[in-house]
């Protein structure tokens, strides 16, 4: 009787499991296909065959990874998928980080982010504060992981300092922008959206019928490149 | 003091459990099983350890070198488990299944077929549970997240990371007790055969 039961018990883990897995790999999410924030979509929309979905959140260490390894590759990534294969590439940014309680930057940093977008210039204003929050935090090894060091509440002014190097961002207008949550309606909205198709977390990458979840990198942009291209290449493929 | 009568038969059992371990790990195709038991979960725990990536990488319609691509990658990956915490218990995880699937071949191969199955499937269940622990629940990634959000919605992602915290503590509980449980029927094993071979060679 012990013996069935025992069975029984690793009959249901396994079953679990497995569940799981598939659970994983049919994907049921519905994809809306329609850009959210126009400034954050690159790429022809109108002629574009492919069209590539990343739901992000400004303080996820996995999606930093990706669009570490994309910047750090800009000249390859836009010709070759973004031109050639006619790619439309969009950023979908949410504070989940923020709502689920793990990140208190999330928020002004998914303001700060559609902030840069209302000025026109949201991909310098994103790639600018994921390349401080890599040198100031990630390269130390901080914010990296679940078990690394957290990285501590940000002062507003982290956001706005971004704005000082950078010609295309007035730093008065992202400021009474931020402090009037002039974004605050757009970010709600799009987080809200975003939580009903990524499963509970980010990133979620939707290239075409292609779905995947996580990032496997190492911070190494060369060898994250690599995985960004093996990621890139399977949603061409599943046209 | 049934709690302590408990905490001294365990720890008499871990004594009786290292030692057969030390025993069976002496013997080369012991050993050679051990290795390669760690390095295969090592490889699958190591696979999962980021979400379900790789795994729908796999099931992609990428062609067949690149998909062998992404199985290579993981090597590198297995190098990196040894610079992070989280590195060290998938280390730690394949560590204690590798030492189980040794003990209880060892078990088999002297035929107390009964007796390991109940270390066994324990030890089945804490590495199946060692699987379902891994991703990154910060992140709302890995392999628990996706069926929590279908049952609890938004909140998934930050029950998660509790629930993985507890499930991976779990999963090495159970291994700790399969290898206790498996190392005090082997060490019986190796004295009744030791006894044995003490005895036929008095007489």
């Amino acid at each position: 009787m012990q013996k069935a039961i025992r069975i029984g018990i690793l009959v249901l883990v396994i079953g679990f499991l497995g569940a799981l897995v598939i659970f994983n790999a049919i994907n049921p999410t519905p994809v809306d296909m329609a850009v959210w924030n126009e400034q954050m979509a690159k790429g022809d929309k109108e002629t574009a065959k492919h069209h590539f979905i990343m739901y992000t959140d400004i303080f996820c260490p996995y999606c930093d990874k990706f669009s570490d390894a994309v910047a750090a590759n800009m000249d390859h990534f836009e010709n070759y998928y973004i031109k050639e294969n006619n790619v439309l590439f969009e950023i979908r940014v949410t504070d989940v980080n923020y709502v689920n309680g793990h990140s208190e930057n999330s928020r002004p940093a998914g303001l700060a982010a559609y902030c840069a977008a209302k000025q026109g210039d949201f991909w310098s204003y994103y790639y600018a504060l994921l390349a401080k929050i890599y040198n100031d935090y990630h390269s130390r090894g901080i914010g990296v992981s679940r078990d690394s060091e957290k990285i501590p509440t940000l002062e507003m002014s982290y956001f706005y300092d971004i704005a000082d190097n950078l010609e295309s961002i007035d730093r008065e207008k992202l400021v009474r922008c931020m402090e009037s949550n002039e974004t605050a309606a757009e970010l709600d909205k799009n987080t809200k959206e975003a939580q009903k198709k990524i499963n509970g977390g980010v990133p979620r990458f939707v290239f075409d019928k292609y779905v995947a979840d996580g990032f496997a990198g190492n911070w190494n942009t060369t060898n994250d490149y690599e995985q960004v291209k093996l990621l890139m290449d399977a949603g061409l493929a599943s046209k | 003091m049934a709690i302590r009568k408990i905490a001294e038969t365990i720890s008499d059992r871990s004594k009786f459990a290292l030692v057969s371990t030390g025993y069976i790990f002496k013997k080369p195709k012991y050993l050679v099983l051990f290795l390669l038991s760690f390095f295969v979960f090592l490889y699958f725990l190591t696979f999962f350890r980021d979400g379900s990536s790789n795994w729908q990488l796999i099931w992609s319609g990428l062609a067949i070198d690149r998909k062998l691509e992404v199985l290579g990658r993981i090597f590198q990956a297995i190098l990196e488990n040894f610079c992070s915490l989280y590195g060290a218990v998938i280390l730690l995880l394949s560590l204690l299944q590798g030492i189980i699937v040794m003990q209880l071949a060892f078990a088999w191969r002297h035929r107390e077929k009964e007796q390991q199955l109940e270390g066994a499937s324990a030890g089945g269940v804490g590495a199946v549970l060692g699987f379902i622990a891994l991703g990154c629940p910060s992140c709302g990634i890995g392999l628990l997240t996706p069926l929590l959000s279908a049952i609890a919605g938004a909140s998934a992602v930050a029950l998660s990371e509790t629930i993985g915290h507890i499930i991976t503590i779990l999963a090495l509980g159970l291994l700790l007790f399969s290898i206790i449980r498996l190392g005090y029927i082997n060490y019986i094993i190796i004295s009744s055969k030791n006894y044995k071979e003490e005895h036929a060679k008095s007489h």
